[in-house]
């Protein structure tokens, strides 16, 4: 598999770091615990198109939100993560 | 009271041997040089100062700071892109050392000096490629990587900066490679197997290429 990295090109996938589900968002301050719980141990095992992160640590060292599909590692978009080089952070 | 001695020693002090390595009998495939005594600083935009630091890259140094992967040359300095708002300033002799550079980028960076933190490996020859081809996974051909081009990759797990400076007067390529201190053993001994059966001709110089 290999990731085109909107920063350095097409590299392999020895270079990037997986950390998971990019959808979850921290619940606002005085969630149920419910929510919280959900957050922070609950993940579903997507069967298809999922949206994810993967750090470029062997690279630009930038995060990344990467668009794959699970069950044919087709990978549909990549784009920097929020914040992610102070330009997109001044966007 | 025991003495100490603060000056500056290459990382490759001890696994670099001038001279030949490798087959025998054939002019050198490869040549690997240690660039040593340069000044290196890490320029980093501050969060949402990328144009102010642009501006202030283009003040000091009469250019466009990278802001692809690319190495840029000036007289008395290279500016090499090292992810999306940063770059690093090599030269020598001071004249963009960290005091220097932290007036000129006081509002709009944060500079981290890496002079003593990494080793400067130049590696030329009509070999380079082939030998870089077995530890790289990135195109260095020159019609994907002409001279000017840059990369932040990792070889060998080990996380380098890469660029393409300008060609040997032979017009050889030649591809500089900068790795953490720590790594810089470990990536030499990697790169002395890769290139043996090309023969290699191992060299230091205080010269920026």
């Amino acid at each position: 598999m290999r990731i085109v990295c909107p920063f350095c090109g097409e590299r392999e996938l020895g270079e990037f770091t997986y950390l998971g589900d990019a959808k979850s968002a921290r619940p606002a301050a005085g969630a149920s615990e419910d929510e919280v719980f959900d957050y922070v141990y609950m993940r579903d095992n997507v069967a298809g198109p999922m949206s994810e992160y993967w750090y470029h640590g062997g690279g630009c060292r930038a995060w990344l939100k990467v668009a794959r599909n699970t069950l044919t590692h087709e990978i549909s978009s990549v784009e920097p993560a929020a914040g992610v080089g102070a330009k997109q952070a001044a966007r | 009271m025991a003495e100490f001695s603060w000056i500056a020693r290459s990382p490759l002090e001890k696994a670099l041997v001038v001279g030949g390595y490798g087959a025998r009998g054939t002019t050198a495939g490869v040549s690997l040089t240690e660039i040593r005594n340069f000044d290196l600083i890490q320029v980093m935009a501050r969060r949402g100062k990328a144009a102010e630091l642009a501006k202030a890259a283009e003040t000091r140094f009469g250019v466009t700071a990278p802001n692809a992967p690319n190495a840029v040359r000036v007289p008395d300095a290279t500016l090499i892109w090292s992810g999306p708002d940063q770059f690093l300033v090599l030269s020598k002799g001071g004249i963009h050392a960290m005091e220097k550079l932290s007036q000129a980028f006081s509002q709009s960076a944060s500079l981290s000096d890496q002079s003593h933190a990494r080793a400067l490996i130049s590696v030329s020859g009509g070999k380079a490629r082939s030998m870089l081809a077995k530890l790289s996974s990135l195109d260095l051909h020159p019609a994907a990587f002409p001279a000017g081009t840059a990369a932040a990759t990792a070889v060998d797990h080990t996380s380098i900066n890469l660029w393409r400076g300008s060609d040997r007067p032979d017009g050889q390529a030649v591809f500089n490679l900068l790795v953490f201190a720590t790594f810089a053993e470990s990536l030499w001994h990697t790169m002395l197997d890769a290139a043996a059966e090309y023969s290699v001709e191992i060299s230091h110089s205080e010269a920026l290429a």
